[in-house]
């Protein structure tokens, strides 16, 4: 287990609440509430990359970092940031709802992964690689059986992000559809009727 | 006189159980449906990916219901594993109109040499074919009391196994398809084949208070907002509600079919929506919980009468369990390839093609597989529009996982320069003693109840026939331009075409059910869903079950209407 305190840059020192064991929380399930948040989710990235319940900043570094290797600003569409595919991914990964509670403990893992094998093989955080050197660092993660599922996982969550409404943070002002000439389906989901709605009366949850 | 408050219970509400609370709702019997799931309405569907397919909000939380799936590996071992571990399950729509919501409805009927599959074609070693206790004959004034009452289109063109029909044509014309149906039919043509309009339980025109289909472009999977799409719920339920004698409970999950000393269901037991344990009285129960849970709450009832379970004590319940046979392959049609105009046509939001090839049903000119054998249905499709599976499909290149710049330019290419057609395949999956649904020993729901355990095998026939079709299908998705073409033809069942586990037949030794869908052993219990059925066809089941169960309605309403009779008089 990587020592959050030990390796976050000076920079980030000083904010306590990144201190904090963020899995915890989440197993907890304080965060249950996603329908309160969700303003938090789809305005603005940059404010959540700062400060976030889910991730801790290194955590938050890493996992920005690994979308814009995943999804660059290649001129080929639009990029990780321009989906606001970080925003999608932190509503995500807290999301206790889902079946798959296993696959978001997966990916927080992988972020502290992906860090420790650089400061291993790099003797630097991931995020403070060059970034013309990042590429080929993942390429070289890909080879180990476990970076290729994390990977794998990682897409296809920016997958998710980049198609599913943008009622869900991702696809910002439709741009993935956009970019693939997608049509999607109608009626479009609403508010009242997002998914988290429907899965807890399949759950008989009051609410 | 009975005390019971309903003259019948139904179990389950999906399309097994629709045309029950429909015909007797009519008929004015006093009707209660007890369903597991919520009860959601036309307006609670939307298009949304999320809620349907990637984070399956219309099924149970694998942690709280789940069940054993024994396959074998590759060495032929049988093992065990639960669903929960795997992530992969059997659930298939748990609310009010069950899987019936998300189908695409696909509407073929059996074949009257289906009703005899064993005469017509003989046995086959390691597998239990038999023919059914009724004939095609019987079952026709049914097929056609769905076209009507349940709603499907098409267009009835003649060809070699076209079945025998009491009305010329189906009640609404055929739905708008793609210019691709049209190549199709040509692909098809070159090579002497006779591709014909498949029907869909989807109206193509008003009909009561249900709007015709508007091509909402994501079908399969999801609800539909107009009701044009056939499920129980807006075709059947709805109706019932209307006559104000059927009622229904959802987030009622069955738990025990309960019988008194002379082997007779006196109540029901269920957890309602805060886990309290409920029960209920009626004359008849009706179990149509779709073919793994129909034989595992039946084998959960266990009594004196019954240590088995109930209508268990030939051991017959759970055993034959079958799934549609075939299997699936798709192919690119790229853009460059087609004329500006042709090309504007083929991308549009059209989804339906409805273009099917029965000219294989019975295979005769295949010596290599033997003189005459039971062959199946062959239909053709575009890929599903919903995007997240034409991303899966963009997410490798061989077998190199793609990031990056290469992904998207994968992910470009894919949504923006081909389009996917595919074809499925239908055949019987021969019943065997390696499929069957028994309960497991350990692992339990979240009431603690025991789960049911799924024996996943399947008869090496199958895939034979299925090949053999794929063959075909692909000779004419090459005509249609198609390119980079797979298969996949495997022993893997389709999860969402299930049936048998409760056989009807005439001899109560071997079957579970008699030709009426009674429990051979229960005076008062019948099941109608895909449970019945010894032998699946070559063809989705759905149709068929809703036929089937519009028959029982009517021996139901017989007896429900001969014993008031009798009261009245006594
Ligand atoms: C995506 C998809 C596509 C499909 N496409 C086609 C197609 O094109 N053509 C075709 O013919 N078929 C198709 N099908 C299959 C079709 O939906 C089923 O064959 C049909 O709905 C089966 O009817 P049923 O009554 O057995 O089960 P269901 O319709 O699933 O109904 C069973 C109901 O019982 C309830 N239930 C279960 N256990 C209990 C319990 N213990 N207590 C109370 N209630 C209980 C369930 O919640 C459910 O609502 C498709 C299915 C899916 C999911
Ligand atoms: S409107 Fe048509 S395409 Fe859409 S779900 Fe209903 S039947 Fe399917």
């Amino acid at each position: 287990m990587i020592d959050d305190k030990e390796i976050a840059p000076d920079l980030l020192d000083s904010i306590s609440t990144w201190q904090v064991n963020r899995r915890k929380l989440l197993k907890a399930g304080l965060l249950a509430g996603a329908m309160t948040q969700i303003n938090l989710f789809t305005s603005c990235s940059t404010e959540l990359k700062s400060n976030n319940d889910v991730l801790n900043a290194q955590q938050s570094l890493v996992l920005e970092t690994t979308l814009n290797v995943l999804f660059p600003d290649d001129g080929n569409g639009p990029s990780a940031d321009d989906i606001n595919a970080f925003g999608y991914f932190i509503w995500a990964i807290q999301d206790d709802l889902n079946r798959k509670q296993e696959a978001n403990t997966f990916i927080i893992d992988g972020l502290d992964w992906v860090n420790k094998k650089a400061i291993q093989l790099k003797q630097t955080n991931f995020y403070s690689i060059p970034a013309n050197h990042r590429t080929a660092f993942i390429d070289e993660m890909v080879k180990t059986k476990y970076g290729k599922k994390w990977v794998s996982a990682m897409v296809t969550l920016l997958f998710e992000a980049l198609l599913l409404d943008p009622l869900y943070g991702g696809n910002k002002e439709e741009k993935g559809w956009k970019w693939l000439n997608h049509t999607p389906g109608f009626p479009r989901p609403t508010e009242e009727l997002r998914y988290e709605v429907l899965m807890k009366k399949q759950l008989k949850i009051k609410q | 006189m009975s005390n019971a408050k309903y003259d019948i219970c139904i179990v389950g509400s999906g399309a097994g159980a629709g045309p029950i609370i429909y015909e007797l709702s009519k008929a004015g019997f006093k009707v209660l449906v007890l369903e597991k799931g919520p009860w959601l309405k036309t307006k609670d569907f939307t298009k949304d990916e999320m809620t349907a397919t990637r984070r399956d909000a219309y099924t149970p939380h694998l942690k709280d219901e789940r069940h054993v799936v024994e396959k074998k590996d590759s060495k032929g071992k049988w093992y065990a594993q639960s669903t929960e571990d795997t992530g992969s399950d059997l659930w298939n729509g748990s609310c009010v109109g069950g899987s019936s919501n998300f189908m695409s409805a696909y509407f073929h009927r059996l074949k009257p040499k289906d009703f005899r599959l064993k005469s017509e074609y003989g046995p086959i070693e390691g597998a239990n074919i038999v023919d059914w206790p009724i004939t095609y004959d019987e079952l026709e004034p049914y097929y056609t009391k769905v076209e009507e009452i349940i709603g499907v289109s098409g267009k009835v063109l003649p060809h070699k196994n076209l079945e025998p029909r009491s009305t010329p044509d189906y009640p609404y014309p055929p739905l708008k398809t793609n210019i691709v149906a049209d190549w199709f039919v040509e692909g098809g043509k070159k090579e002497g084949f006779n591709i014909v309009p498949a029907a869909r339980g989807i109206i193509s025109e008003p009909k009561d208070k249900r709007q015709p289909c508007y091509h909402s472009n994501y079908c399969g999977s999801f609800g539909c907002s107009s009701d044009a799409k056939a499920s129980s719920r807006a075709a059947l339920i709805n109706i019932a509600l209307d006559t104000g004698n059927c009622e229904i409970r959802p987030d009622s999950k069955v738990f025990k079919l309960e019988n008194d000393s002379t082997g007779n269901i006196s109540k029901v037991w269920y957890y309602d929506f805060n886990d309290m344990k409920q029960s209920v009285e009626a004359d008849i129960f009706v179990v149509a919980c779709q073919a793994i849970e129909t034989a595992r709450l039946l084998l959960m009832s266990k009594s004196d009468e019954f240590p088995n379970g109930i209508g268990n004590n030939n051991g017959q319940v759970g055993k034959n369990l079958i799934f549609a046979g075939g299997g699936a392959g798709s192919g690119s049609i790229r853009f460059d390839q087609l004329s500006t105009e042709d090309r504007a046509k083929f991308d549009a939001p059209l989804t339906f093609v409805n273009q099917t090839l029965l000219d294989f049903y019975e295979i005769d000119n295949a010596p290599e597989l033997g003189e005459r054998l039971k062959g199946g249905t062959i239909d053709f499709l575009i890929e599903h529009a919903n995007p997240m599976p034409k991303a899966f499909r963009s997410k490798y290149k061989g077998n190199t996982l793609l990031y990056g710049s290469a992904l998207k330019e994968n992910l470009k290419d894919y949504f923006t320069e081909q389009k996917r057609v595919r074809y499925e395949i239908f055949c019987d999956w021969l019943p065997t003693d390696n499929c069957n649904v028994s309960l497991d020993e350990t692992v339990k729901d979240k009431w603690n109840d025991p789960v049911g355990k799924v024996k996943l095998g399947y008869h090496e026939h199958d895939l034979i026939v299925g090949n053999y079709l794929a063959e075909q299908a692909e000779k004419v998705m090459k005509n249609v331009g198609a390119i980079d073409i797979n298969r996949s033809i495997n022993g893997n069942p389709p999860t969402n075409l299930i049936a048998g586990g409760c056989r009807f037949g005439n001899d109560p030794e071997t079957t579970v059910l008699d030709k009426n869908c009674k429990a051979h052993e229960v005076n008062n219990l019948y099941v109608t869903d895909g449970s019945f059925m010894p032998t699946g066809g070559s063809v989705p089941h759905t149709f068929t079950i809703y036929a089937n169960s519009f028959r029982v309605a009517d021996k139901l309403i017989e007896r429900l209407r001969m014993t008031s009779d009798l009261e009245s008089i006594g």
